[in-house]
């Protein structure tokens, strides 16, 4: 049902992992989403959300830097609703920014529990990462599952996620991360966490002093795909070390017109609020990224080869 | 000319090698290495002190409540406030670990560009101050503490964190949200 929306189809091969991109029809430049040409006051369409493809995938939806209590957080929470109508997912992951401001007990009711009232009510579970905004002991709120721990691991399926606290990457978060990650002999590796390890934003842009600390590791075992928050836009980032990376910092927070694109940006959608909802297939991760009024602003499908599925390519320049 | 630069430049380097080698023979220990200890020794007096204060608060586990994580927060930092009242700044850094902790936070300021100094004070607000037994203020972010920075410092119990806020190098009580010890002009002051 999607191909007739599909004008061009870039293959990427890199290291193991295959990234088909597929771009709306109207879209005119090649490897890039429609994101430059959405706006706020486009009419949305009557669906832009796309169906799972597999079976028995795992899917899930991903925020960040929600914790606003505003129009715009509400607005992106009923589409998500909507779209889970067409696409299942069974849980939810947050990428930081969870409450911001004051933590009173009403901020965490203003802030999440009611903008996101009808996925709660449909038991779907919410799963945090700390970000610079958050009080560390947000980990003992049960709504964000986050058992207490700063930094945690669950699987779903065959896909298992490492969750971490970016904003202290000390030695025994890294320890851990590193027993995890060569323990997990799962299909799928995901991580996600607050501060992106590549970005283009102005703002804020790459975060190379934990990116020293980090990629090593999860190239060493091969992580699949990582998810940022931090910047207040939607980015995807052209795959660096044969990992597929994602920036979300725009379900609630937007920074107008902030995504410096150059080297590092695959798509980039930053003139209104969005977020993503992904499938982990046997074989590949559907993607598909929405904005506030439901439009399709990114797709694609990242493909996961047989091992070994790394192979060491340069990395632009972090800036 | 070129070229003799070039032969400067190299000769340099290895001088500077073969010197830093000789040294690292010379001086094999840290010489913050004591200071490193005696710092430990009081973070763990600090930490036996808090458990004490703390003996009669039930453990904090996992609730929907978020009204339970504000008031266990609030009551572990009035308790660990009450135990500490003549704490003061300076107190647990100590004043050689102190010096130790200015001489790489200089050295971390150095090497940050100007795009990443300029981050590192978004969102604080100006005159921002910072004192021994303070409540945090949960209205400002917790600015991220560079993981290169934390792999220099001496590694703390999980009650306990290091900060940069501002100017201020903090050892802040994570889940009492409360600050402990506090270096003041670790950094330049504002104006940036």
């Amino acid at each position: 049902m999607r191909m007739p929306h599909v004008l061009l189809a870039a293959l990427l091969s890199i290291g193991g992992l295959t990234c088909v991109t597929a771009t709306p029809a109207d879209s005119v430049e090649p490897g890039l989403s429609q994101a430059s040409r959405q706006t706020a006051t486009s009419p949305p369409p009557s669906s832009g959300v796309m169906p799972p493809r597999e079976d028995d995938s795992v899917r899930f939806a991903i925020i960040g830097d929600t914790g606003t209590g505003t129009r715009s957080q509400y607005e992106i929470a009923a589409q998500m609703t909507k779209a889970r109508a067409v696409f299942p997912f069974e849980f939810v992951i947050m990428l930081g920014d969870n409450i911001y401001g004051s933590e009173r007990p009403q901020d965490f009711v203003a802030k999440f529990e009611k903008p996101y009232q009808a996925l709660l009510d449909a038991k779907v579970p919410f799963y945090a990462s700390l970000g610079n905004h958050d009080d560390p002991t947000q980990r003992f709120y049960r709504l964000f599952n986050m058992n207490g721990e700063r930094y945690y691991t669950y699987t779903k399926g065959n896909a298992r996620f490492f969750v971490l606290d970016s904003n202290y990457m000390d030695q025994p978060q890294l320890k851990w991360l590193e027993e995890q990650l060569s323990r997990s002999t799962d299909r799928w590796k995901i991580a996600y966490f607050h501060h992106p390890l590549y970005s283009s934003g102005d703002r804020h842009g790459s975060e190379v002093d934990l990116r020293s600390q980090v990629e090593p590791l999860f190239i060493k075992y091969g992580v699949d795909v990582v998810f940022a928050g931090h910047e207040h836009f939607y980015e995807r980032i052209k795959p660096q070390n044969g990992i597929y990376y994602f920036t979300q910092g725009g379900s609630a927070k937007l920074r107008k017109g902030n995504i410096n694109r150059g080297a590092l940006t695959a798509a980039g959608f930053d003139t209104d609020f969005s977020f993503t909802l992904a499938e982990l297939g046997k074989d590949a991760m559907q993607f598909q990224t929405l904005s506030r009024l439901g439009k399709p602003i990114d797709s694609g499908t990242l493909a996961l080869a047989e091992e070994p599925k790394r192979a060491t390519e340069s990395t632009p320049s972090a800036r | 000319m070129r070229m003799l630069l070039v032969l400067a430049f190299t000769a340099s380097l290895t001088v500077t090698a073969m010197s830093a080698g000789t040294g690292a023979q010379e001086s094999p220990v840290n010489p913050f290495a004591q200071e490193m200890v005696d710092f430990r020794a009081r973070v763990n007096d600090y930490m036996k002190l808090r458990d004490k204060a703390t003996a009669n608060l039930p453990d904090l586990e996992e609730t929907k409540d978020p009204a339970k994580i504000s008031a266990r927060e609030k009551a572990l930092g009035q308790a660990i406030a009450a135990a500490r009242q003549t704490a003061k700044s300076g107190d647990v850094f100590g004043p050689e670990m102190s010096k130790y902790l200015r001489t790489i936070l200089a050295e971390d300021w150095k090497s940050r560009s100007a795009a990443d100094r300029k981050a590192l004070f978004e969102e604080i607000p100006p005159n921002l101050k910072l004192t021994v037994n303070q409540v945090y203020p949960t209205t400002i972010p917790l600015v991220t503490l560079p993981a290169k920075l934390l792999m220099k410092l001496p590694m703390l119990p999980e009650a306990l964190e290091y900060r940069l806020v501002d100017h201020y190098f903090l050892l802040r009580d994570r889940d009492a949200n409360l600050v402990i010890d506090v270096l003041p002009k670790v950094y330049p002051t504002r104006n940036r």
